[in-house]
């Protein structure tokens, strides 16, 4: 059997070019990875690890450890080759060994004069000859010049073209991510012009829906995510940046100009808004909000993330490796790493940020409406503001405040105390001032005195149950008291069996950092609710008018609010027993009181509109005012100043105040509308970087400026050293990078693996080219045709190499198993959204907006909430979406760090924690059970299955044909149709047999189900759909 | 079945996607051969003979305090709302929780200690069935951290890195060691469910993903309810031989496929549907707990009986590794006790000693903590200076990162065993520090892995999960 790595350089060919004067050896194809993997850790860059002072890195280091043409005499060579497994390298400390074709190797290249070359991405890509070709026939543009001199080479040849259903299914999987429908399939299908497949490369470009298949990859790269990341993980904004790259690619923005908006945008002169929108690219990393965290810790981690990330993306340079030493296999030193570092350390944020909703800084992109609105409101709250203005209200207001100082207490209403059965202060004692009742008995939960702006009130910090006594609550009655809800479980605040349940639901995030529930009172054959959520933790006025005439009714801070009528579920029924605060023992449902209460009164008769004003409104005033003015807090006087304005100023004044309370309510609801945008934005003065010794935050050495690495071209002269002139610099002609790892990362997309393979690494340790004049070329044809992007799509898709069928032969499979020679297309499993695209398209439920905010498709309950924090956060909480969100494409599903959807994370789909190239591609059952029982795919089978029936009728085999067609493209076999055909008779049977199954099957999901056609038949042939949906072929793209 | 054809077809799906189709393609490759000898693992891995098979990982999420469970310091009483002497704190950093703070009062534990076992292991009050167990654990008491707060320091005791981006510790051994088991995931995890502690730490996806490594090592979550894995059951209205009828449809059309294309993927597919099915029956036959003996229920507690509790968990980890599952990993929140931490560390020793020390028992007279490890602990220990008010029954504890304690038993360790001391304050380590790569390297150890040989390459470095540090800790390997 072969090993891996014999394999490998089978696939490459290498043995039968090798001649024994080592001719046909290519330094860095064949002997700097050698080099590299096994002994540049210790022989490389990084001095402070250089051992015996050798250096194989460079050709002077290497010359010195060698003699060319004479490996006996080299000392590389004869220690690589060493007999003593001791003293051979590299040592068996390393864990690392060399073959021996790899020795032998070496031998060579010593032997045929040890030829050095600089590693071969650091030179600028030069536009190599096109190959001559024995075959002139097959070539349809340059690509296949390159790949089909290989192929001669190697004695293979190229695969027929695939056949035109799977080439309108794999250019439209491969430009849109969607399947053809059958009508696009008919139409290539029949166009004989010669221009045909042309034709449908160009409608495909066109397509909205271009720029969200090209956005994709690009996600991942950008760890575009719609949370913040780290522990608490709350939400964030940022798919205006990502509408903003679906926009770039629809518009075919070229590649230099989507690098320059996207890393500087902001440092664009005159920067529109969308250039700074782009620029957001760079604040997609994570952010931090843990309390305790240090910020100055995290400031380094976001500015390490976007260099590392740039360098990634534009370079595959993997400068991370240089963040705590030099690099220990490129030519990267750390000072490098610490002076890319400084481009991006200079942008207005905070280290701890995130809290609630976008971090610091951010743009707010109001519509041309919401605009007009905003100003229209700010003027005219402006205005109300300054006829407000505490210098022409002062004097009327202290002459008030004086007037009621003198009168203090005693402007309660005459007879506030007629009809009070009892009434606790709740000052901490639970006496009962009327002297009617006993006082209260704590029975449960430890209550404590606490001041506060109603004077004192009583705190239960745990669940407790107070009895108040057998009071007796008659037809008419009213219960006031001050509340603060204090905890976000469902409590019990008074209850009397038989009589009244007063409770608290469970309290629900808020917007703004807030939690809020809903109070509810029940009494006998009643039971009403607030409509809006009441804010845990503020204080509130609340009263529970009961009348034999009128019913139920419910006032807060002294106004009625709007209620909701839900069923009684009569807890107060039966006999009346004692009125207490809370409740005897927690149950599942609810727990005893915790919060704040205070000035409980109990009537025997409804209090009068002017009582509850009195208690809500003005009972407060004496505490208020019993305050020193010159005492006061700021708070305090404000609430005073408020006091005066709602309710004792003249009336025109009072109506003023009214409406400039209303003018902020409806800006601060606008304000929460306006989406915005995390974007960069630099600080006036930059920040001083420092090397930081072995990357601790706290451990600063040299002061370094921004600049870029030695190994490649300099900065342009002159230019200030900011983030532009780093972009600038990095689609700069001369750049030997930015267009070969741009170029490959496409051919990535096609081929399924680069043409380096190692898409995220270009250094020494990545892997060699499979076709460097191939990628050289296209290379400097994208600099060539000004980095057009479409342009570049449109030359791969329409290569020869590219129309390939993928039909492999087991010979061809074992001989290149990775397709690296391209005598074939390759064949691959569609990406995770796009697994989820298809079955939602070719069913007919995809909606196809593009676009928006993130949606919430459906997902098993729990998988959020198990982990999250909870509390007052958002996204904490999964709200699956309604309607048409349900059936937005994948890549607009919100994307949680710490929780990704987890359909796709089955797939593959990374957590977009960090910058990915590569996204594994894997088979497990764990996807086979999602594509079989996820009510996402149960439904698309049914909506097909739906659809088919009707447009077939009941003829078995038309339905089959067009199930068969709308998964696939094609029509099926005699074979295939047998099968299924089968299958469908099998599950009618079934499901004749089962309608109770059957109807249960064919209700799961949100779409209706089509009443007119037969339960059974919709079963049955849901399972067919199923299959067809499950059938690899349906979620691979040939 | 042609097995040098079967290895090539093997090897051509490793080779295609480089981080492809592996281990589980394997374990269908070896049930396909019929071989139920482990499959998937990294050649050459275990590198030398394994003490143990496979791992249990109790973490205890939020950090519990040493102080008041396992590091007793009798002499804390007199410096008992002192300041903490700046000799200890050595200008040691803080989080910025109670860096505002004026003063740091030293909060000696209000719970007794007494001594257990024939080490004399020192244990409160709080966790009198750990007292069972203490002839058979090896108690850490010196474990140190480089973070400081939860995100960074959980993240760094599961992937090894305080960043994020780097494979989960379970991932690193089932890539390493591969499945024993083909029914179910090799690396499980396992989230307990809230009891009446308030445990607001969040956990997240990353401490039981893969990171780099391909997608399919990561940690399958399994949950109580209806679906343990996710989309296990069958949805509503398809009974098994309908599913079997669909299956067999779609093996057939896939089969076809596969001698058009040649391509090695669809056979691995097919396979990959037959061990779905597969599972559907194993999943729920474990998660069953109803041929448990009563027994089970006296030593776990009858908290066991309720899905998703801690004691529930345990039982589940014992079932899971009698299944063969490499590396159960479970989390158990609510060890944050900033404040009324006499209370809540009681209620949270409460509903976690008893399922903790029963698993050990359980494993023990099974014969099964000879070759599975078990261990537990948080992601760092608690500050001896009073967060918030300090008073006669109540104090809150900081994080702290410097010292705190962990403990295993089973595959490969002493038992009975402590190592490891503090000072006075349990604020500085004095004798035998143990760092967290330094546990990460002897868990490996124990699996027959030698932790700076078991990496993988990524973006053209050979990354391990000790980074480039971590030692064995040899004294307390039996």
């Amino acid at each position: 059997m072969l090993s891996r790595k014999s394999l490998v350089l089978l696939i490459a060919g290498l043995p039968s070019l090798l001649a024994a004067d080592g001719k046909g050896i290519d330094f860095n194809r064949d002997i700097r990875p050698i080099l590299s993997d096994n002994c540049f850790a210790c022989h490389g860059p990084d001095e402070s690890k250089r051992m015996a002072g050798i250096r194989l890195d460079t050709k002077e280091g290497a010359r010195a450890a060698l003699t060319p043409g004479n490996p006996e005499a080299s000392r590389l060579y004869l220690r690589v080759a060493h007999p003593d497994p001791k003293r051979r390298m590299p040592p068996p400390s390393t864990g690392r060994t060399l073959t021996t074709q790899q020795v032998e190797l070496i031998q060579k290249w010593i032997a045929g004069g040890a030829d050095w070359k600089l590693h071969w991405s650091y030179e600028k890509p030069e536009r190599p000859e096109l190959p001559a070709l024995k075959n002139k026939k097959w070539a349809r543009n340059a690509i296949d010049n390159f790949v089909l001199a290989r192929l001669e080479q190697e004695k293979l040849t190229p695969s027929a073209e695939a056949d035109r259903i799977t080439l309108l299914r794999r250019l439209s999987f491969d430009l849109t991510g969607l399947p053809p429908t059958p009508a696009e399939v008919d139409t290539f299908v029949k166009d004989k012009s010669a221009s045909a497949y042309e034709k449908q490369v160009d409608r495909l470009l066109a397509s909205p829906h271009y720029g969200e298949r090209m956005a994709m990859p690009w996600l991942d790269l950008a760890r575009y995510a719609d949370t913040h990341g780290f522990h608490i993980d709350s939400h964030r904004d940022m798919w205006p940046w990502r509408d903003w790259v679906i926009r770039a690619f629809n518009n075919n923005m070229p590649f230099d100009r989507f690098t320059v908006e996207q890393l500087a945008g902001d440092l664009l002169p005159n920067a529109t808004t969308e250039q700074k929108i782009a620029s957001g690219f760079n604040r997609n990393h994570m952010i931090n909000y843990e309390g305790g965290a240090i910020p100055d810790e995290y400031l380094v981690e976001y500015v390490a993330d976007r260099s590392e990330t740039t360098s990634t993306v534009w370079m595959a340079m993997t400068m991370a490796c240089a963040r705590c030493h030099d690099h220990k296999y490129d030519p990267i030193k750390q000072k490098d790493y610490y002076r890319m570092f400084a481009f991006f350390n200079s942008v207005k944020e905070k280290g701890l940020d995130g809290r609630d909703g976008n971090a610091d800084p951010f743009l707010r992109l109001p519509s041309g409406e919401q605009q007009t609105r905003l100003d229209d409101l700010m003027a005219r709250i402006k205005a109300r503001e300054s006829e407000l203005a505490d210098e022409k209200i002062k004097p009327a207001r202290e002459q008030w405040e004086k007037q009621r100082l003198a009168l203090l207490d005693y402007a309660a209403p005459a007879g506030l105390r007629d009809g009070l059965v009892a009434q606790y202060e709740m000052d901490g004692t639970g006496n009962d001032h009327s002297g009617a009742y006993r006082h209260a008995h704590v029975l449960r939960g430890e209550p404590t005195m606490v001041q506060t702006s109603v004077g004192k009130a009583t705190l239960f910090s745990s669940p407790s149950h107070a009895v108040l006594g057998k009071i007796a609550l008659g037809a008419d009655y009213s219960i006031a008291a001050w509340l603060v809800q204090d905890h976000h479980e469902p409590q019990t605040v008074l209850r009397q069996a038989g009589r009244l349940d007063v409770w608290w639901d469970a309290s629900y995030p808020m917007p703004h950092l807030r939690r809020g529930a809903h109070l509810h009172v029940e009494t006998p054959g009643m039971h009403l609710r607030t409509r809006d959520r009441l804010v845990q933790t503020e204080q509130y006025h609340v009263a529970i008018l009961h009348t034999q005439a009128g019913g139920v009714a419910i006032r807060i801070n002294g106004q009625a609010v709007p209620v909701v009528r839900e069923a009684a579920s009569g807890v107060t029924n039966g006999e009346a027993g004692v009125l207490a605060i809370g409740q005897e023992l927690d149950t599942e449902v609810r727990n005893g009181f915790r919060g704040r209460i205070a000035d409980l009164r109990i009537y025997a008769r409804a209090l009068t509109e002017s009582e509850l004003r009195y208690l809500a409104i003005d009972h407060r005033l004496p505490h208020m005012l019993s305050v020193p003015v010159k005492q006061r807090a700021k708070e305090l006087t404000l609430r005073l100043r408020e006091h005066y304005l709602a309710h004792v100023a003249p009336a025109e004044t009072q109506a003023a105040w009214a409406d400039l309370r209303q003018l902020r309510e409806r800006k601060a609801q606008l304000d929460d509308a306006i989406p915005n945008t995390m974007v960069m934005f630099e600080m006036d003065k930059p920040r001083d970087t420092f090397v930081l010794n072995r990357g601790d935050y706290r451990n600063h050495g040299e002061k370094v400026t921004p600049s870029v690495p030695a190994v490649l071209p300099p900065l342009a002269a002159g230019a200030k050293p900011d983030r532009l002139a780093l972009a600038k610099w990095l689609v700069d002609p001369q750049h030997p990078l930015t267009a070969r790892v741009a170029v490959n990362r496409y051919w990535q997309n096609y081929f399924g693996i680069g043409l380096v393979k190692s898409s995220e690494n270009f250094g020494t340790q990545g892997d060699a080219p499979s076709h460097p004049e191939l990628l050289d070329w296209l290379a400097t044809e994208f600099q060539r045709t000004a980095w057009d992007v479409k342009a570049m799509q449109r030359l791969i898709v329409t290569s020869a190499t590219y129309r390939q069928s993928s039909k492999a032969t087991p010979a061809l499979t074992e001989r290149d198993p990775e397709n690296r020679l391209l005598a074939r297309m390759s064949r691959f499993r569609l990406s995770a959204e796009l697994v989820r695209d298809n079955a939602l398209a070719v069913s007919g439920l995809l909606n196809t907006k593009v676009g928006g905010q993130s949606t919430y498709p459906y997902q098993p309950p729990g998988i959020w909430e198990e982990i999250s924090r909870g509390e007052i956060f958002s996204a904490q909480v999964y709200k699956e979406s309604q309607g048409e969100d349900l059936y937005r494409r994948g890549m607009y599903w919100f994307w949680k760090r710490t929780a990704p959807p987890a359909s796709l994370s089955t797939f593959d789909a990374p957590d977009r924690e960090k910058c990915v190239v590569r996204r594994s591609v894997t088979n497990t059952p764990l996807q086979a059970l999602t594509l079989l029982n996820d009510p996402t795919y149960i439904e698309a089978a049914r909506v097909l299955a739906q659809n088919v029936l009707r447009e077939a009728g009941g003829d078995p085999s038309k339905r089959l044909m067009l199930a068969f067609r709308r998964v696939t493209g094609r029509i099926p076999d005699a074979r295939e149709a047998n099968i299924l055909s089968e299958l469908a008779a099998k599950q009618m049977a079934r499901y004749a047999r089962d309608a109770k199954g059957a109807q249960a099957l064919i209700s799961i999901g949100e779409t209706p189900v089509d009443k007119k056609l037969p339960v059974t038949e919709l079963a049955a042939w849901t399972n067919v759909a199923t299959v067809l949906l499950n059938m690899d072929e349906a979620i691979t793209k040939e | 079945m042609n097995w040098k054809r079967e290895m090539q077809l093997l090897e051509t799906r490793r080779q295609f996607f480089g981080k492809g189709a592996r281990g589980v393609s394997v374990a269908a490759l070896a049930s396909l051969m019929g071989n139920a000898a482990p499959a998937g693992g990294q050649p050459g891995v275990p590198h030398f003979a394994a003490k143990a098979k496979r791992v249990i990982w109790l973490h205890q999420s939020g950090g519990p305090s040493q102080l008041d469970l396992f590091d007793y310091k009798p002499q804390l009483k007199k410096y008992h709302g002192s300041e903490l002497p700046g000799s200890i704190r050595m200008g040691q950093r803080i989080t910025g929780m109670t860096s505002g703070q004026s003063s740091f009062p030293c909060a000696a534990s209000i719970f007794k200690f007494e001594q257990a076992g024939k080490a004399g292991m020192w244990m409160s009050e709080l966790i009198p069935h750990h007292k069972k167990i203490a002839d058979d654990i090896c108690l850490i008491k010196s474990v140190h951290t480089d973070a400081i707060n939860h995100d960074p320091a959980i993240t760094f005791i599961q992937t090894g890195s305080q960043q994020p981006g780097r494979p989960s510790i379970g991932s690193w051994v089932s890539y390493g060691l591969g499945s024993e088991t083909q029914e179910l995931p090799s690396f499980v995890v396992l989230l307990s469910q809230q009891n009446s502690v308030r445990a607001d730490q969040p956990l997240f996806s990353r401490l039981w993903g893969a990171g780099f490594l391909p997608s399919h090592y990561q940690g399958v979550r399994l949950r109580s309810g209806k679906d343990p894995v996710l989309y296990l059951a069958d949805p509503a209205g398809i009974e098994r031989e309908g599913r079997r009828e669909m299956l067999d449809a779609l093996q057939a059309l896939n089969r076809k496929r596969e001698e058009a294309y040649h391509d090695p993927e669809i056979d691995t597919r097919i396979q990959q549907y037959e061990m779905a099915y597969k599972m559907q029956a194993s999943v729920p036959d474990l998660t069953d707990f109803s041929k448990e003996p009563a027994s089970t229920f006296e030593l776990y507690g009858e908290d066991a009986r309720k899905p998703g509790t801690y004691a529930a968990n345990c039982l589940m980890a014992r079932r899971l590794v009698e299944r063969g599952v490499r590396f159960v990993q479970l989390y158990h929140k609510g060890w944050d006790q900033h404040g009324n931490l006499p209370q809540d560390l009681a209620l949270q020793c409460k509903a976690s000693d008893q399922g903790a020390a029963a698993l050990v028992r359980d494993l023990k007279q099974r014969g099964m903590l000879d070759d599975t490890l078990v261990v537990w602990g948080g992601e760092f220990g608690r500050t001896v200076y009073c967060q918030g008010k300090l008073t006669d029954t109540d104090y809150g504890r900081d994080h702290h990162p410097r010292n705190f304690c962990m403990w295993m038993a089973g595959g490969g360790v002493k038992r009975g065993f402590q190592m490891g001391e503090t000072d006075d304050y349990s604020y500085n380590i004095v004798r035998d520090p143990v760092h967290i790569h330094d546990i990460q390297a002897t868990l490996l150890h124990c699996l027959g892995v030698d932790h700076t040989k078991l990496t993988y390459k990524f973006q053209g470095r050979w990354f391990r999960l000790t980074d480039v540090h971590g030692n064995v800790v040899k004294s307390v390997l039996a």
